[in-house]
């Protein structure tokens, strides 16, 4: 038997992928009949196909688990998501006007700090900032920009709004499996793709190449670039090593590097101390630089700090942009898009609940039941509270915690996350995901991936989608209606 | 290239280059027994002399049974030149550079990995030892043929080059060295002499140096003959001088090269004078020594020209390089 669609069950979330049972949405339309033509047999085999081309191709990340780093293959659903080019320019439009305003915001931040004298901001948010810098105030970096590189996580409720849920800001990862996502779609079923009508996603590496050549503090030169890597056992290790090659620059870890008395800084090559003029960093602001964040760091530069200050190379993300990526800074994106570009935000945030805010916090701890509570500065899905889904003992829990430490928690209403059709034990069904756009901004110009990665929570029902705790992804598609 | 890549494909090369000869010393170890009379036995802690591994050896073992010295050499963590310390080594190194060697190089060496993980330990009995060592000869000399093919013959292949090359040099020394000193002692006992022969015959076989020998030298396995063979044969790939010559055939690759090109140039000036006639009579093991430092030699003069780089003064404008 043949998928039948009319049997797929999308009544209580909006799916991306089919309006109604039986019915595909227009951009999904070519996909979903032509999976309805191939048998069970044939599907399975497009499955193992997949499999081993992931295998072949060595698409792994790592994983800590029983008290050592494995790599594991990466989790992928064949079955790609759809989405209208015509809907995705509007995205794209309202992910640039988001990430020019946090850069805006950002460099006033570290500047004269006008949003907060002119009490959009709140002072005591800064104060309580995580991620705020000491060392990053008074400088400019190049152009300006210091959330170069910005991965925003979109998700949809059911009435079809996407919201953008976060921007991460710091070293956000996945960029590398939305490319090798398509290789293995391609491979899967390359009959596809002939129509034309699938916008291409594998321009990200040239675009990331020319936005950090654009940053060098040598303009004119052949700029020399690497990417700093905290080593093998970083679970986003395959990705750095991946972007390395694709873009030919240089994969250091920290002690590949060198801050020299004229405060530049050099590679130890074999060839002698060779200059650098971009880093683009994979390590987190506090482990860069020994002298200026953590002592204990082994991951970092000694002198890093100095030779960015001294404007002699370019670090990216700067340091200190982290300051913008924080679950209760993110409720104040759309009053900055307000204020320093006078428009109205094209994307809407999830509406949120801010426990610094009296107001807001009885109404979250009397709601703990319904909402989710997510702490202001962890990545990754970590200590979340997921309030219908959670035990009494959980919310208990994060009462305390809330009230202990209010600036560090916001909540959300829990949303109807979409789905997707997706495969599960041979048979096609609904699961929610979500999805990341990069977003590269060099000052006079600002690059949205074409997509981004779909991140899908493979298991049923649940709703987190971290590949490092059971989640997937699924290829992309932009789809041009007027190609087709 | 970086340092550090750099000096991790040149210990990509030792590593190889050690876990194979370690496989093949056990494997003619373990036949060279069969052959030896009741009552005259070499026993297994000369395999242990010559990876100069005593120290670790007894202070994790009680007694030097072939047992616990085929446990030792082939499968023990804690023996950091054991075949799976090695192929570990290698593996971890391949994984930091997988940006500059071919994807199947990996898949190669984890495989190996994970069967020495899995399997090396079934395979230490005689009946099911040389299956085992066949698996690991193989699989590395695949994965030296995988970066011969595939990899980009830069820099960093010649790095690796090097590393295989000293490594092998440094093997065939020591394997020479520690199986010299067991026949001299052999040469003493009149009733033993018969056995000499299979035992330099079994020194030419842990090379794999036998039919090389009989092709080349076209005369009945003595010492001095073998001695020549294995270190002064220019043909042979594991002889020492192939090993030096083709060290020094690849630094001119390199850049600043002097001080290495100095230190093989003096190992191989002391290789071409040797008369292994008068050195087996007296002072071979004091030569061998010689040579041995001289390798150390060549390997302090690699990590000071391009392992090891001085961070905290900028260079002047002529160091900086801009390749």
């Amino acid at each position: 038997m043949a998928i039948d669609w009319s049997q797929y069950r999308c009544k209580d979330y909006y799916d991306e992928l089919m309006a109604a049972p039986g019915q595909p949405r227009p951009a999904a339309q070519h996909l979903v009949h032509y999976l309805g033509s191939l048998t069970p047999e044939e599907l399975a085999e497009r499955r193992l196909a997949a499999e081993l081309a992931i295998k072949v191709m060595g698409i792994t990340f790592t994983v800590y688990s029983e008290g050592r780093n494995v790599d594991r293959s990466w989790p992928f659903d064949i079955i790609p998501r759809t989405l209208p080019k015509t809907e995705w320019n509007k995205t794209e439009a309202g992910l640039q006007q988001r990430v020019r305003a946090l850069n805006l915001f950002i460099q006033d931040i570290y500047g004269p700090q006008k949003i907060v004298k002119d009490k959009i901001f709140p002072a005591e948010l800064l104060a309580e900032s995580v991620n705020f810098r000491p060392q990053c105030v008074g400088i400019r970096p190049r152009h300006g920009v210091w959330a170069h590189i910005c991965g925003s996580d979109l998700v949809r409720d059911l009435d079809g709004t996407l919201y953008v849920l976060e921007d991460n800001l710091r070293v956000p990862s996945g960029v590398s499996y939305m490319v090798e996502n398509r290789q293995v779609t391609k491979r899967v079923f390359p009959e596809l793709f002939q129509t034309g009508a699938i916008l291409p996603v594998d321009d990200y590496p040239a675009q990331l190449y020319d936005m950090l050549a654009a940053m060098s503090p040598r303009p004119g030169d052949t700029p020399s670039i690497a990417l700093l890597t905290p080593g093998i056992y970083n679970s986003a290790y395959f990705e750095h090593s991946w972007l390395a090659q694709q873009m030919g620059i240089e994969l250091v870890e920290g002690q590949d590097l060198f801050v020299g008395d004229d405060n530049c800084v050099y590679m130890r090559t074999v060839y002698g101390p060779k200059r650098v003029d971009v880093i683009y960093r994979r390590v987190d602001d506090l482990f860069l630089d020994p002298e200026a964040f953590r002592p204990d760091s082994i991951l970092g530069v000694p002198g890093l700090m100095r030779a960015w200050i001294a404007g002699k190379v370019a670090l990216v993300n700067a340091p200190g942009a982290g300051v913008a990526d924080d679950k209760v800074v993110y409720a104040f994106v759309p009053k900055m898009i307000r204020y320093y570009l006078g428009e109205e935000p094209i994307l809407p945030n999830v509406p949120s609940y801010l426990c610094m805010d009296e107001h807001d916090r009885s109404y979250v701890l009397d709601h703990l039941d319904q909402l989710v509570v997510k702490p202001a500065n962890e990545s990754g899905g970590y200590g979340m509270l997921i309030g219908p889904r959670a035990t009494k003992k959980e919310r208990d829990k994060f009462r305390e915690l809330i009230v202990a430490n209010p600036r560090n928690y916001m909540a959300q209403p829990t949303l109807a996350l979409s789905t997707a059709p997706t495969l599960a034990d041979g048979s096609i069904e609904p699961r929610h995901l979500d999805l990341r756009p990069f977003i590269l901004s060099r000052g006079d110009s600002t690059y949205v991936t074409t997509g981004g990665l779909t991140r899908v929570a493979m298991t049923k029902g649940s709703l987190v989608v971290n590949s490092s705790q059971g989640g997937g992804a699924k290829d992309t598609w932009i789809v041009d209606l007027e190609a087709a | 290239m970086l340092s550090r890549v750099a000096d991790n494909l040149y210990w990509l090369g030792r590593y190889l280059a050690r876990a194979e000869n370690t496989a093949r010393l056990i494997s003619v170890h373990s036949h060279l027994l069969l052959d030896l009379p009741r009552g005259m036995t070499l026993g297994w802690s000369p395999l242990v002399d010559i990876l100069g591994a005593n120290h670790a050896f007894e202070s994790l073992y009680a007694d030097d049974s072939e047992a616990q010295v085929v446990r030792f050499l082939i499968t023990d963590p804690e023996n950091g030149s054991s075949i799976a310390a090695s192929v570990g080594h290698a593996r971890e190194i391949l994984r930091t550079v997988r940006d500059s060697t071919p994807r199947d190089a990996w898949e190669q060496i984890n495989a190996l990995h994970l069967f020495l993980q899995e399997k090396g330990e079934k395979h230490l009995p005689r009946a099911h030892r040389q299956a085992g060592l066949d698996r690991v000869i193989d699989g590395i000399l695949l994965l030296r043929g995988m970066l011969a093919a595939n990899m980009t013959h830069d820099v960093g292949y010649h790095f690796l080059q090097v590393g295989l090359s000293l490594e092998q040099a440094d093997m065939t020394t020591r394997i020479v060295d520690v199986r010299t000193v067991d026949l001299i002692r052999a040469r003493t006992a009149e009733e033993l002499r018969p056995f000499v022969q299979i035992q330099w015959m079994s020194v030419l076989r842990s090379l794999m140096a036998y039919q090389a020998y009989r092709r080349h030298e076209k005369i009945r396995v003595s010492g001095p003959a073998v001695l020549r063979f294995l270190l002064q044969n220019r043909d042979f790939p594991r002889s020492v001088m192939f090993c030096l010559n083709h060290i020094g055939r690849t630094l001119p690759n390199l850049p600043h090269n002097r001080a290495s090109e100095r230190s093989i140039d003096r190992i191989r000036a002391l290789i071409q004078d040797a008369n292994f006639e008068r050195l087996l009579d007296q002072g071979l093991h004091e030569w061998i020594d010689e040579i041995q430092v001289g390798i150390g030699a060549v390997h302090e003069s690699l990590a000071k020209s391009y392992f090891q780089v001085d961070s905290g003064t900028a260079p002047t404008q002529r160091q900086v390089a801009y390749s």
